[in-house]
């Protein structure tokens, strides 16, 4: 296989969707909203006592303590950066090439980038209809949620393809989904 | 993707609109605050070229708007027009593509149509 930057762009595409130019922003994102997360996170473990509400009076401290905070044993914030810290780890493993070289690694950046924002956008929507409350840091959290998908995507429609060729020409999708080293060239 | 970009902000102004407007109703409320920030992420995910197509769930949403003040029985003016403009708006720029300069393959469509872009260029690619 040669080693020019060529091959590492999808066949039928106009660039390598697999790039760290392409990756890092998500992956930067990711970080911060691990950080907010965790921030709000260390309040709902009342671990801080206060949390930063600029506009929406106590509608944090609502949203935050609310029964849909605490559906599951641990607090839903902790839940969300634990999501983005697996974004972050899954943006960054992994060579130019991984689109082919291992797509279960983008597959799984997809899953958890795709569907975790969806919950943020849903948590967005109790915060009025079952709260009568707003929460500001909640706000940007989701936001950089919704962000993130659109850009991740497009590395997981490369792979998805990518796997669709292997299946035409009877390589084993499977070995090919864990990036088997014998399957590796066999489909372009 | 700057008909995104106000479907977005649309999206954004029908979730504050209830705290604006000063609605009272709970059914008008909740209906601005489901389907605002629906509306919005949709729009926001079709931003980028490669998810472009996700605009077109906007479409629905944009009808139910239209049809949301006679079913759910607005009764203030001017959530009527509020509603009504922001859901023809949304569906008249959720048609609007834009400009797609790069090419991704075919698309979401080539993972299980034959013969795609994507399918075609592999086969023209001599094997290394």
């Amino acid at each position: 296989m040669s080693n020019t930057t060529d091959d590492a762009i999808p066949p039928g595409w106009s660039y390598n969707p697999a790039t760290l130019t392409q990756r890092l922003p998500i992956v930067a994102m990711a970080i911060v909203g691990f950080t907010i997360a965790m921030y709000l996170g260390l309040f709902q473990l009342k671990v801080i006592s206060t949390v930063w509400e600029p506009f929406f009076g106590n509608g944090s401290q609502k949203i935050l303590t609310s029964p849909t905070s605490q559906l599951l044993p641990v607090p839903d914030a902790i839940l969300g950066a634990f999501g983005y810290f697996m974004d972050a780890v899954a943006g960054i493993i992994g060579s130019t090439r991984r689109w082919r070289t291992m797509p279960w690694i983008v597959v799984l950046f997809g899953v958890f980038v795709g569907p975790l924002g969806m919950i943020s956008v849903l948590l967005v929507i109790l915060q009025p209809v079952l709260y009568d409350a707003w929460c500001t840091l909640c706000l940007v959290t989701a936001a950089i949620s919704v962000i993130m998908i659109g850009p991740a995507m497009d590395e997981m429609l490369a792979s998805l393809q990518y796997m669709k060729r292997a299946k035409d020409a009877n390589v084993s999708l499977w070995k090919v989904f864990w990036g088997y080293k014998e399957v590796q060239g066999k489909v372009i | 993707m700057w008909a995104q970009v106000i479907n977005a902000l649309l999206g954004i102004w029908l979730t504050a609109s209830p705290a604006i407007l000063g609605i009272e109703d709970k059914t008008i409320s909740n209906n601005a605050h489901i389907v605002g920030p629906v509306v919005a992420s949709l729009a926001v995910i079709a931003w980028w070229e490669a998810t472009r197509v996700v605009r077109l769930y906007n479409i629905p949403l944009g009808l139910w708007l239209l049809l949301a003040p006679w079913v759910l029985g607005y009764d203030q003016t001017s959530v009527i027009i509020n509603d009504m403009v922001i859901g023809a708006a949304i569906v008249g720029l959720s048609f609007v593509e834009g400009k797609i300069e790069g090419t991704y393959g075919g698309g979401w469509s080539a993972i299980w149509k034959k013969d795609s872009l994507h399918t075609t260029e592999a086969r023209r690619t001599p094997r290394v």
